[in-house]
């Protein structure tokens, strides 16, 4: 009898899926994430050594951005519960139910599979074999294990974030370089002071949802703090590209000036005093941040296109 | 054994115009991949098409 009753339950749940717009179903591969995505593997594919044809290179770009969106489709298939409970996420496709999480689950594993197969036949088994590690990393290892069980989530979590530029590179080299390990880097340490700035923000929302992040569980003054020993940490390894042979002069010039402006604003989250005046240091902190790693990479972008000589390696 | 009767939604007009769009939208995917696919071919062939011997 019970048994009847879920399978007619069921039905009537599957008979309201399969509403989501193609719109709907975009935004499940979080586009904002995607760009950015997007734009630091096209910096390790022109930073790495090589040629590639430009065509080959497009379409491996492809496939880490759609890889990219299969990691935020299989994330919000599996966060669509604590989604629903804060304000920044309650209108995700999924909690908002214009997408059935097993639809979400559907799509993410489409396009996971598709992305990592894709990219083997466009690059070589190296980069694919680190699209598909990324992908589990960010919807395993990330959101099903860390995000709810340590406020450490994001800082081990951000590798899945570090590691396109890598993944472009491998594309060009299809090997793994100190110059793709020193991009990593960047965006790995750059992930916790960007992350919990906009945690900082979100603290009560976190807190109802059960999530562990920083502030909730370790409060407002160590959360600041940690934001700026890692803006101290990510401001001289962001140097690294530079000693490595793959940036020059304009770069160091340019993650020069951005550095002491990413400090600065670190600086005024860490002595920032409460309610407005905090929520606006941590506003801009989060906005900046984005600035920066976006600067810090265009500066390598700009250098290859301009046809600017990068310095020689300290490695030889 | 009473069994409670399916609440199947049957579909309006507007499901019905939303569900054609997404129909398209996933056509439209599938002829781009088929397109990036081929010139991805013509790109790995390159010149080879035309040294090619009969």
């Amino acid at each position: 009898m019970s048994d009847v009753h879920a399978k007619l339950s069921g039905l009537t749940v599957a008979s309201e899926g399969g509403q989501g717009t193609a719109g709907d179903y975009f935004a499940l591969l979080k586009p904002r994430v995607m760009s950015l995505v997007i734009f630091t593997a096209l910096v390790g594919i022109v930073a790495a050594p090589g040629a590639v044809h430009p065509w080959m290179a497009a379409m491996a770009l492809l496939s880490i951005a759609i890889g990219a969106g299969a990691s935020g489709a299989l994330n919000m298939w599996y966060d669509s519960d604590i989604d629903a409970l804060m304000k920044r996420t309650t209108s995700r496709p999924v909690p908002r139910g214009a997408i059935l999480p097993g639809e979400a689950l559907g799509f993410g594993l489409t396009l996971a599979v598709g992305s990592v197969l894709s990219l083997y036949l466009f690059a070589n088994a190296v980069a694919a074999a680190l699209l598909a590690f990324t992908i589990f990393f960010y919807a395993v290892i990330y959101t099903m294990w860390l995000k709810r069980s340590t406020p450490q989530n994001i800082v081990i979590g951000g590798a899945a974030g570090a590691f396109p530029p890598m993944i472009g590179w491998a594309a060009v080299t299809g090997s793994v370089d100190p110059g793709s390990i020193a991009l990593f880097l960047i965006i790995f340490m750059w992930t916790p002071p960007h992350f919990w700035a906009l945690a900082l923000l979100g603290k009560d929302e976190y807190a109802r949802a059960g999530v562990p992040m920083l502030p909730v569980v370790a409060g407002v003054a160590e959360t600041r703090r940690q934001i700026l020993i890692y803006t101290l940490l990510v401001v001289p390894i962001s140097f690294l590209p530079a000693l490595l042979g793959i940036a020059g002069a304009l770069y160091i010039a340019g993650t020069a000036c951005l550095g002491v402006a990413f400090i600065w604003y670190s600086w005024k989250v860490f002595r920032s005093g409460q309610g407005d005046a905090e929520r606006l240091a941590c506003r801009r902190m989060f906005s900046f941040s984005i600035a920066w790693l976006f600067g810090v990479f265009a500066l390598i972008l700009i250098e290859r296109m301009a046809g600017l000589p990068p310095f020689h390696s300290i490695l030889g | 054994m009473s069994v409670p009767a399916m609440a199947i939604k049957p579909f309006g007009p507007e499901d019905m115009a939303r569900r054609r769009k997404r129909a398209i939208a996933l056509a439209l995917v599938l002829a781009a991949l088929v397109i990036l696919f081929f010139v991805t071919t013509i790109v790995r062939l390159g010149g080879n098409v035309a040294d090619r011997t009969f």
